[in-house]
C-alpha cells in the first residue's frame, strides 16, 4: 500500500497494527482490515503483538510489501459487513486481473496467512488460466521449463487404451522415439550441418555403428547380431544426456528401421512383418512398391518425390500434440482415413530427411500384402 | 534475477495450492500437467479428489464407453495416495465389471464421497466391498441394486446419503438409515410402495420422492427441512392404515422444522386420519410452507393446511397450489365451517409473502385467501394465479377478492394472468 493511500484511509481515533514484511520494512494498518487475516489475527490474540512499531507482527517470507498491498485491499473490501454476494463477485472478479507471475505469488502469500477465501479465489483464477491450454501454452504462461524428453512426453499415450488406431499411434511414436535418439546421436558428433550432404548409405552405416536400442526387435535366429547390439547399447548408455537410459530399454521399439540390413531381419521373423502391416498398410495410402530397401539410391525422380511427400506427412504427423492428436483419432470413430486427418505442424527439411530413414521400414513392408 | 525466461511460480507454489488448482480442473487437463515439465510429472497423481465424466474422452459414435473405462482405470492405476473423493458420472457408461475393480481400489483408498451415475440402461449391483468403507461420509448412488451383507455395521461416519432408483429391501433401507448415526441428509427417491420408518436422531435434510404408502419420522428430531412428492398408485390402497394419523406420525416429532415442501399427495397423505383440530406441536422455527396440488373440495385436506399454518407462529411464506375439482369443489356443503369451526381468534404475525397458484375460484379456495388476507398483519404480497383450464370464472373471482377484508394496508395483491 502506499503512502498516500495510507493517508486517505487514517481518520482520528482508528487502532492500527504494525506489519513487517521479509525485506524489513514496516508499515502500519487498521485493525479490523489486519485482522481478517486469520494468521495475523491469531498472533494478536496469542501473543499481543503488533500494538506498536517496536513490536510488529513479522509475516511470512512468501509475504512481501507489494503482495501485502494487494492482500491488505482485498481485505478492506471483503471485512466490510452487508455487502452483498454481487458487490463482492464484481470485485473478487475486477481484483485478480493480473499477471499470471502476481497471481501465482499472490495465492503463495493468501496461503500463508491462511486467507483461505482469497487462496480460493486465486486457485480459481490459476485453474481457469490452464484450462483447455495445450502443454506448449502453459508452459509459456508459466515460464515452465521445457525439461522433460519428447520421449517422456510422448510415454503417457502409451497403453492409455488397446483400441488398434492408439496401437498404431504407439508405433509411429516409437519411430519417432528412434528419430530423435538418432538425432541426439548425430548432434553429439557434430555432423548435424553435414546430414543432407550424405549418401543414405553413409548415413546408414554411420548409424548401424553407433546404433543403440534393438532390443525388442532381436529374435533368437539373430544371436550374432545380438551380441553385437548389446555391446552398442552399452555406448550409447553413457552418450545419452537424458539420463533415461531404462526407460529406453524398455520402449516398445518397432522392427528395426535404420539397418540396411533390414531385409534379413525381415526375412527371418515373419511375424513382426505381419503385426506391423495393418497400422503401415493404414498409414501409407500411397502404391509404391519395392523389391528391395537398398533401392534408395536407384529411386526415379517421380517416386522419390512421392516417398519424400509422404515422409514428410508422417514427420508432420509425429510433430504434432499427442492429446489432440488421440482425440482427434478416438473422434474418427469407426473412419480410418488417418492420413487425411493426421496432419500437424511442418517439420524442418532436415528431421524429414531423418524420417526418411526411420519411415523405411514401411516400404518393405508394402511389398508383402 | 530470472529476468528472461522469467521464475517458475507456478510450480515453486506448495503442494496443497497446486493440487487446490488441479482440483479446480477438468480431470483431463490436470492429468496433462504431467508433460509439462519436470517437477509437474507426478503433481496430478496424489490428487485426492477425481471427477470423472463424459467429457473426459473425446465424443465420438463408437469407443467411447471402452475409452471411458481404460481411461478410469489407467488414472487409478497411476494414482498414488488416499482418495477422498471419487464422482463418476457418465451417462455413457454402463454397468460394467471394471466398476467392481474400481470400487474394491476405492475402498482401499480411505475413500469419503462415493458418487456413482451410471446411463440409463442395465442396473449395477454394487460391490458388497462398499460397506467396507468405513470412512463414507457422502453416498450418492443412481440406478443400482444395494444388497448390505448381513455383517454390515453402518457407516459411522456417513453424513449424506442419497439413493435414486435404488432397489434395496425395505428392511435393508431401514437398517442402513439407523446404522448411520451422524446421517444429518436422506434423500430417497423413485422408492415404490414403501412402508418406512426412519431413525436418524442427527437428521436435518430429508427428500423423499415416490410411491411410499407409509411413512413415520420415528425418530428425527433435529430435521430442518422436508421436502417430500407422494405418487399413489391406483391398485394400492392408498396410504396405510386408516387407523393411524399420519399427520402425527410424520410431523409429530419434527419441532425445528424450518422448511416443509409437500407435492402431489402429501396433502392428502397428511390429512389421512387427521382428526384432532387441537396442536400438539408448534413448529416456532418453522418459516416457509409450500403444499402442492391441494383439493380444496376435501375438508380434510383443507383442515392438514389450517392446523400446519396456525401451529407455526413464524411462518413467513406460504405457497399454496391447487388441483381443485371445480365441478366437486363448487357444490360446498359445509361453507359454514369458515364462520364457525375456524380459528378466527389466530393471526399470522409473520406472514409476508403468500402464493396462491392453479386457483379455480371455487368456494373453500376464496375463503381460505378471505381467511388469510383478515388475518395477516404484516403481509406485503398475496399473488394469485389462477388456474390456466378456469377462464370463466376469473372475473368473479376478482369481484370476491375486491371485497375481502385486508388485515394489512401494506398487503398487495397481484393478480397473475399468463
Amino acid at each position: 500500500m502506499t503512502e498516500s493511500a495510507m493517508a486517505v484511509v487514517k481518520p482520528e481515533m482508528k487502532s492500527y497494527i504494525w506489519l513487517q514484511t521479509a525485506d524489513g520494512s514496516i508499515q502500519q494498518v487498521e485493525e479490523e482490515v489486519a485482522m481478517f487475516c486469520p494468521m495475523i489475527c491469531r498472533e494478536i490474540l496469542q501473543t499481543g503483538m503488533g500494538s506498536s512499531k517496536n513490536y510488529a507482527i513479522s509475516l511470512p517470507q512468501r509475504v512481501n510489501p507489494a503482495i501485502l498491498g494487494l492482500i491488505l485491499d482485498y481485505c478492506r473490501f471483503h471485512q466490510v459487513p452487508g455487502r452483498s454476494n454481487k458487490e463482492r463477485k464484481t470485485f473478487d472478479e475486477k481484483f485478480i486481473r493480473m499477471d499470471t507471475k502476481k497471481l501465482c505469488e499472490l495465492t503463495s502469500a493468501a496461503d500463508s496467512l491462511q486467507l483461505k477465501p482469497l487462496v480460493d479465489l486465486t486457485s480459481r483464477a490459476l485453474a481457469r488460466i490452464i484450462e483447455g491450454k495445450t502443454p506448449e501454452e502453459i508452459r509459456e504462461t508459466f515460464h515452465l521449463p521445457d525439461d522433460l524428453t519428447e520421449e517422456e512426453k510422448l510415454e503417457p499415450l502409451r497403453n492409455i487404451t488397446d483400441d488398434p488406431r492408439i496401437r498404431l499411434l504407439n508405433r509411429l511414436y516409437a519411430r519417432k522415439r528412434k528419430e530423435l535418439r538418432e538425432r541426439e546421436k548425430l548432434k553429439n558428433v557434430e555432423i548435424e550441418e553435414r546430414v543432407d550432404d550424405r549418401s543414405v548409405d553413409d548415413l546408414l552405416s554411420f548409424i548401424n555403428g553407433g546404433d543403440g536400442d534393438s532390443k525388442a526387435v532381436k529374435t533368437n535366429k539373430n544371436k550374432k547380431k545380438n551380441r553385437r547390439r548389446k555391446d552398442q547399447q552399452k555406448d550409447s548408455s553413457s552418450t545419452n544426456e537424458n539420463g533415461n537410459h531404462d526407460k529406453i530399454g524398455e520402449l516398445d521399439a518397432l522392427p528395426c528401421c535404420q539397418n540396411n540390413e533390414f531385409n534379413k531381419i525381415l526375412a527371418a521373423s515373419p511375424s513382426r512383418t505381419v503385426k506391423s502391416q495393418d497400422s503401415a498398410a493404414a498409414m501409407y495410402s500411397s502404391k509404391i512398391d519395392f523389391d528391395d530397401a537398398d533401392i534408395y539410391d536407384d529411386l526415379d525422380p517421380a517416386m522419390k518425390e512421392e516417398l519424400d511427400r509422404e515422409v514428410e506427412d508422417f514427420a508432420r504427423r509425429l510433430n504434432s500434440d499427442w492429446p489432440e492428436r488421440v482425440q482427434e483419432i478416438l473422434s474418427l470413430g469407426q473412419e480410418r482415413k488417418l492420413v487425411t486427418v493426421l496432419t500437424g505442424n511442418g517439420s524442418s527439411p532436415r528431421f524429414t530427411k531423418q524420417v526418411l530413414i526411420g519411415g523405411s521400414c514401411c516400404l518393405p513392408i508394402r511389398v508383402r500384402r | 534475477m530470472g529476468e528472461v525466461l522469467g521464475l517458475d511460480h507456478l510450480s515453486d507454489l506448495p503442494q496443497s495450492i497446486i493440487e487446490c488448482i488441479l482440483t479446480r480442473l477438468p480431470i483431463r487437463d490436470a492429468i496433462r500437467t504431467s508433460i509439462l515439465s519436470r517437477r509437474w510429472r507426478y503433481k496430478w497423481t496424489t490428487l485426492t479428489q477425481l471427477v470423472f465424466d463424459d467429457d473426459c474422452v473425446a465424443m465420438s459414435n463408437d469407443g467411447i464407453y471402452e475409452d471411458l473405462i481404460y481411461f478410469i482405470t489407467h488414472v487409478l492405476f497411476l494414482h498414488e495416495g488416499p482418495i477422498h473423493k471419487f464422482h463418476l458420472s457418465a451417462t455413457y457408461l454402463q454397468n460394467t465389471p471394471d466398476l467392481d475393480q474400481w470400487m474394491l481400489f476405492l475402498s482401499r483408498k480411505g475413500i469419503r464421497e462415493l458418487i456413482i451415475e451410471l446411463g440409463d440402461g442395465e442396473w449395477f449391483r454394487v460391490h458388497s466391498c462398499l460397506f467396507n468403507c468405513s470412512k463414507l461420509t457422502l453416498l450418492e448412488l443412481y440406478r443400482c441394486e444395494l444388497d448390505p451383507p448381513p455383517t454390515f455395521k453402518g457407516f459411522l461416519c456417513l453424513k449424506s446419503l442419497k439413493l435414486h432408483q435404488v432397489l434395496i429391501a425395505p428392511e435393508d433401507i431401514e437398517s442402513l438409515i439407523s446404522n448411520c448415526p451422524l446421517l444429518e441428509s436422506l434423500a430417497l427417491s423413485y422408492f415404490d410402495s414403501l412402508v418406512l420408518n426412519i431413525c436418524a436422531p442427527n437428521l436435518k435434510y430429508l427428500y423423499l420422492e415416490g410411491e411410499f404408502r407409509d411413512i413415520c419420522l420415528q425418530n428425527t428430531p433435529l430435521l430442518v427441512a422436508i421436502s417430500v412428492a407422494l405418487y399413489m398408485n391406483d391398485e394400492t390402497e392408498p396410504f396405510g392404515d386408516i387407523s393411524d394419523c399420519n399427520y402425527e406420525k410424520f410431523l409429530g416429532g419434527v419441532p425445528y422444522l424450518e422448511k416443509l415442501t409437500g407435492h402431489v399427495y402429501f396433502t392428502k397423505y397428511l390429512s389421512i386420519g387427521n382428526s384432532a383440530r387441537t396442536l400438539p406441536v408448534s413448529y416456532i422455527y418453522l418459516r416457509s410452507i409450500e403444499l402442492h396440488q391441494v383439493s380444496f373440495e376435501d375438508m380434510n385436506e383443507i383442515l392438514v393446511v389450517l392446523r400446519l399454518i396456525t401451529s407455526s407462529p413464524n411462518l413467513e411464506e406460504l405457497q399454496i397450489s391447487g388441483s381443485s375439482n371445480p365441478v366437486a369443489a363448487s357444490e360446498a356443503p359445509d361453507l359454514d365451517f369458515w364462520e364457525n369451526e375456524c380459528p378466527s381468534n389466530c393471526t399470522f404475525g409473520k406472514l409476508r409473502v403468500v402464493k396462491a397458484t392453479d386457483m379455480s375460484g371455487v368456494p373453500h379456495e376464496m375463503e381460505f385467501i378471505k381467511y388469510l388476507l383478515r388475518n395477516c398483519p404484516v403481509l406485503e404480497t398475496m399473488s394469485i394465479r389462477p388456474c390456466v383450464y378456469v377462464t370463466d370464472r376469473r372475473l368473479n373471482m376478482l369481484i370476491e377478492l375486491l371485497k375481502f377484508r385486508r388485515a394489512s394496508p401494506e398487503a398487495e395483491i397481484l393478480f397473475i394472468q399468463e
